[in-house]
């Protein structure tokens, strides 16, 4: 029975000669309308109907102009459009008596198009879209689809309007100095966020679809006459590439297109403040917007990267440097403390001092398990509480904290379970992981620390070096998008060095980095160098006294 | 092409100083103070004299022969089976240095930090991360060894600094209490680790702008010089040169006398960390190198298949070359200096400059030209 209405269908579709592009997909249900896009509106509407079904959101209304020439028919998403506007501009003046009174020898349904577009309706974006298919797609992200009987082509109008989330203060990325605007789930307002900050003609915004389902709106952000232009041809052609039905969140392309899908480290930094983005745009970098997401990626990105924070470079530069300096501290301490603890406590004990020595053996005198089981527990215990801490609601956020640190902590010390050293490196290790700017990389870190506090209890101190020597043999073979990870340490010039573990002064950042290979490299004019100082203030003091003289005279 | 990665001449550079510095400093010191005494430091200074010639050897052959490597260019030179014996010569000089350091690691980690430790451990160990390394490619050890290089010299100089208290500037003193030729005979044992320079024969056709390659082999060799001098000078001053020559690896003592206001003593543990770091890069060059030569002999597409192999080759000649840690020692101060030197970082090159020369001089062959394409 299938077989034979198939047939049907094929003898059909080549009877009728021409079958209009996507459309036949779409159909998936055999009736007995005809498939093909038919300009006479009933057909239509019912082809429509047919394809959306019984969707309440989908709104379809009938009505024809003033003068009751033309048949039309308007079709949106109730929700994701201003529904004002469309009452206003679009139904109003094709149904008042404006028609009648000026144009209304003129409004037939051979002219309704151009006419329509261009004397009748008032809104400022109007696009023509070929074929029904393309109209639905659009609907889909505001539109509204104004459909005229007899005519093939369908005007849309941009009539977007959803609610949305105001720009905040991004949560994940606070900052004490800088601006407090992050960005948000709407993708336009996301790339407004960008234009404020760069007025520049040559800033791109590319834009692409992906997601086969969720048909979602991705925009390659970056400055046309900066960008390295192999990294811009080498990120659209991965992003190009993806096959999916559904990008729900900027991770998903993430996974698609960074270098080495198995690799634990992050290896595209993401961020939610519309500053860093800026700032990583101005750099050579380009930035990948989602919709849907507040949280853009940067490409290329090197490890170093992650213990920068937008703040830096609103501070003072030596206090900036300074916490560079302490965020790479953190970093080692964040991966390594807890091991190199279990590795001198079995295996060199010589190299504590002799006294905190025996402080921590009289510590541990009644502890039953041997360093590394105690490490090991605390650490996953410590993960545990954090793991519940983010998953809780704030309510019961406090109970967890006082059985998580009282409890845990303090009775297990009495309990003779874990040594209270044990407990103080756990914790320092906790808090270090947290004073990381970048979550993402401190996850990392965090993973990583459990084979090293193994390895430390196999093999002391060698057994760490043993671990790191792995995990740098790996970073060393990484690279984002042509950019050694390790950069600019492992492959870098001076001056991208300069930038990286220090924050020199504003005026003395003159050149972007060398790594990215970039086609301007300039940032400001001039020499490397010691800004020189005859400047404006002793102009203005004797601006000053000269109209003070004028005063007095 | 084996290798597609390419390193600068600072890499280049970084790489050959790491290669000396990374064993010289824990083994050379003692061996070079039994023989010159007090004047330990001049013979440490001494030292590169011999790689300074093979540079230049390395590099002549190089611009004679661009984008060759020394397993290559021998063929080219020596023809096809007396060259491919030369190649296979500097395979096997490669492995043996390379097990030589593993050895001289897993020596230094059974005698002073975990004696119920089998050595195999270390060695098999160590060469497993080796042997990963070189699969990823000449750049990455340069990469890594960026990183490596400034926690080795930092910590070095550290050490250095933090003895400064304990020196007696007494002990360097007289010069040349035992005459000139002690002296001489001394400097043999670093010229013999200065002699890795030959190591720039096979990544010279790798380096980014070989116009640099004399330069960066010139600042590692001084440098490397440079930093085992004061070193020497340091362990002399401090333990004097009966007793520096008395130990086995001076610079571990050396760290343990270490003590600033009770807080930092007993650096020998960190020492050893970072030295494991350096061992690791100094043994992946040479059996990188190694690698590459048996893979470029064979006529291989890539280096991978003989990896394996030669690692476990390289493992089991660091257990089986040496009975004990004073064989070892033995080893390094009599036969290595004079083996190495007049083998593989002197001999073989004075051999393919000179019948480069003859050929060029005598019969008239030409050579560069037609290896420009290759």
């Amino acid at each position: 029975m299938p077989s034979a209405f198939s047939i049907l269908k094929k003898l059909l579709k080549n009877i009728s000669g021409s079958d209009s592009g996507g459309e036949k997909q779409a159909v998936c249900r055999g009736d007995a309308i005809k498939k093909e896009d038919s300009p006479l509106l009933e057909r239509r509407l019912a082809l429509i109907r047919e394809r959306l079904g019984e969707s309440k959101d989908i709104v379809i209304r009938e009505f024809s102009s003033s003068n009751n020439q033309v048949k039309l028919a308007i079709l949106y998403v109730d929700g994701l459009v201003d529904r004002r506007l469309i009452n206003d501009h679009i139904i109003r003046p094709i149904q008042s008596d404006f028609i009648v009174k000026n144009f209304s020898h003129r409004l037939t349904e051979q002219n309704a198009l151009q006419f329509l577009k261009k004397h009748i309706t008032s809104i400022s974006e109007v696009a023509e879209a070929a074929n029904l298919t393309q109209a639905i797609k659009m609907m889909f992200s505001g539109e509204t689809a104004l459909l005229i009987n007899g005519e093939k082509k369908i005007l849309v109008y941009s009539t977007r309007s959803w609610d949305r989330r105001s720009v905040t203060e991004p949560e994940t990325e606070p900052a004490v100095r800088g601006p407090r605007e992050g960005f948000t789930e709407t993708l336009r307002t996301n790339t407004a966020l960008l234009r404020r900050r760069i007025r520049h003609e040559n800033l791109r915004m590319e834009s692409v679809r992906a997601g086969r389902r969720t048909g979602t709106d991705v925009v390659l952000a970056y400055i046309n006459d900066i960008v390295n232009p192999l990294t811009l041809e080498e990120v659209r052609k991965r992003i190009a590439a993806i096959d999916t039905d559904s990008i729900l969140e900027s991770g998903y392309i993430e996974e698609f297109i960074e270098d080495v899908p198995f690799c634990i480290f992050p290896q595209i930094e993401h961020t939610e403040r519309a500053d860093k983005a800026a700032a990583a745009i101005l750099d050579g970098r380009i930035l990948i917007l989602v919709d849907n997401t507040p949280h853009a990626l940067i490409v290329p990105t090197s490890f170093f990267q992650f213990i920068q924070a937008s703040e830096d470079y609103y501070e003072r530069p030596h206090i900036a440097t300074a916490l560079r300096f302490l965020r790479l501290f953190v970093l080692n301490i964040a991966l390594m403390l807890p091991a190199v603890y279990v590795a001198i406590i079995t295996f060199h004990q010589e190299m504590l001092p002799t006294t905190l020595l025996l402080s921590i053996a009289a510590a541990r005198e009644g502890v039953p398990f041997p360093a590394v089981a105690e490490a090991l527990l605390m650490e996953a215990m410590f993960e545990v509480l954090r793991e519940a801490g983010v998953r809780l609601p704030k309510t019961v956020g406090q109970a967890v904290s006082i059985v998580g640190g009282l409890v845990i902590g303090d009775a297990s010390i009495r309990a003779g379970l874990v040594s209270p050293s044990m407990v103080i490196v756990v914790a320092v290790t906790a808090i270090s992981t947290f004073a990381l700017p970048a979550f993402n990389a401190s996850i990392a870190l965090r993973i990583l620390r459990f084979p090293l506090i193994i390895l430390a209890g196999l093999m002391g101190l060698y057994g760490v070096i043993f671990g790191l020597l792995i995990i740098l043999i790996h970073l060393a073979g990484l690279q984002s998008f042509g950019v050694p990870y390790l950069s600019p340490l492992a492959h870098g010039s001076a001056n991208d060095m300069l930038k990286t573990f220090a924050r020199p002064f504003w005026w003395m950042t003159r050149q972007r980095a060398d790594e990215l290979g970039l086609r301007d490299k300039k940032r400001q004019a001039g020499n490397i160098g010691m800004r020189r100082t005859p400047f404006a203030e002793r102009e203005l003091t004797h601006d000053n006294t000269e109209e003070n003289d004028a005063g007095k005279g | 092409m084996l290798e597609k990665g390419r390193i600068s001449p600072r890499q280049t550079g970084q790489l050959l100083f790491m290669t000396t510095i990374a064993t010289v400093i824990f083994f050379a010191p003692s061996m070079i103070a039994g023989l010159a005494g007090h004047d330990a430091w001049l013979a440490a200074l001494a030292g590169p004299m011999f790689a300074l010639i093979t540079l230049l050897l390395i590099i002549w052959l190089g611009r004679k022969h661009p984008g060759l490597t020394i397993f290559q260019y021998s063929e080219v030179i020596l023809g096809r089976w007396l060259g491919k014996t030369v190649a296979l010569l500097y395979v096997w000089g490669f492995l043996h240095i390379g097990a030589i350091a593993v050895r001289e690691f897993g020596d230094f980690m059974t005698t002073s930090f975990m004696s119920h430790t089998p050595i195999s451990l270390f060695n098999f160990s160590i060469i497993l991360l080796c042997a990963w390394s070189v699969i990823t490619g000449l750049e990455v050890i340069a990469r890594m060894n960026e990183f490596i290089i400034i926690l080795l010299v930092s910590f070095l100089l550290l050490i250095l600094m933090f003895s400064t208290p304990n020196w007696e500037l007494g002990y360097l003193l007289p010069f040349f209490s035992r005459g000139a030729m002690p002296v001489l005979q001394a400097a043999l044992i670093p010229a013999a680790w200065h002699g890795n320079i030959i190591v720039l024969a096979v990544i010279l056709p790798f380096i980014t702008r070989p116009a640099r390659a004399f330069f960066a082999g010139t600042a590692a060799v001084l440098t490397s010089a440079t930093l085992l001098t004061v070193g020497v000078i340091g362990m002399t001053a401090v333990f004097g040169p009966e007793l520096s020559s008395s130990f086995l690896f001076p610079l571990h003592l050396f760290a343990q006398t270490i003590n600033i206001g009770q807080i930092i003593t007993r650096f020998e543990s960190a020492v050893m960390t970072i030295w494991t770091a350096g061992i690791f890069i100094k043994t992946s060059v040479f059996y990188y190198c190694a690698a590459l030569g048996l893979a470029q002999i064979l006529n291989l597409k890539e280096v991978r298949p003989v990896v394996l192999p030669l690692g476990i080759l390289l493992g089991t000649l660091s257990i089986s070359l040496f009975e004990d840690v004073t064989m070892l020692v033995s080893f390094l101060e009599k036969t290595r200096p004079l083996y190495t030197l007049s083998l593989y970082s002197f001999g073989l090159p004075l051999l393919l400059f000179a019948v480069t020369l003859i050929r060029e001089k005598i019969f008239g062959s030409r050579f560069g030209e037609e290896t420009n394409e290759a």
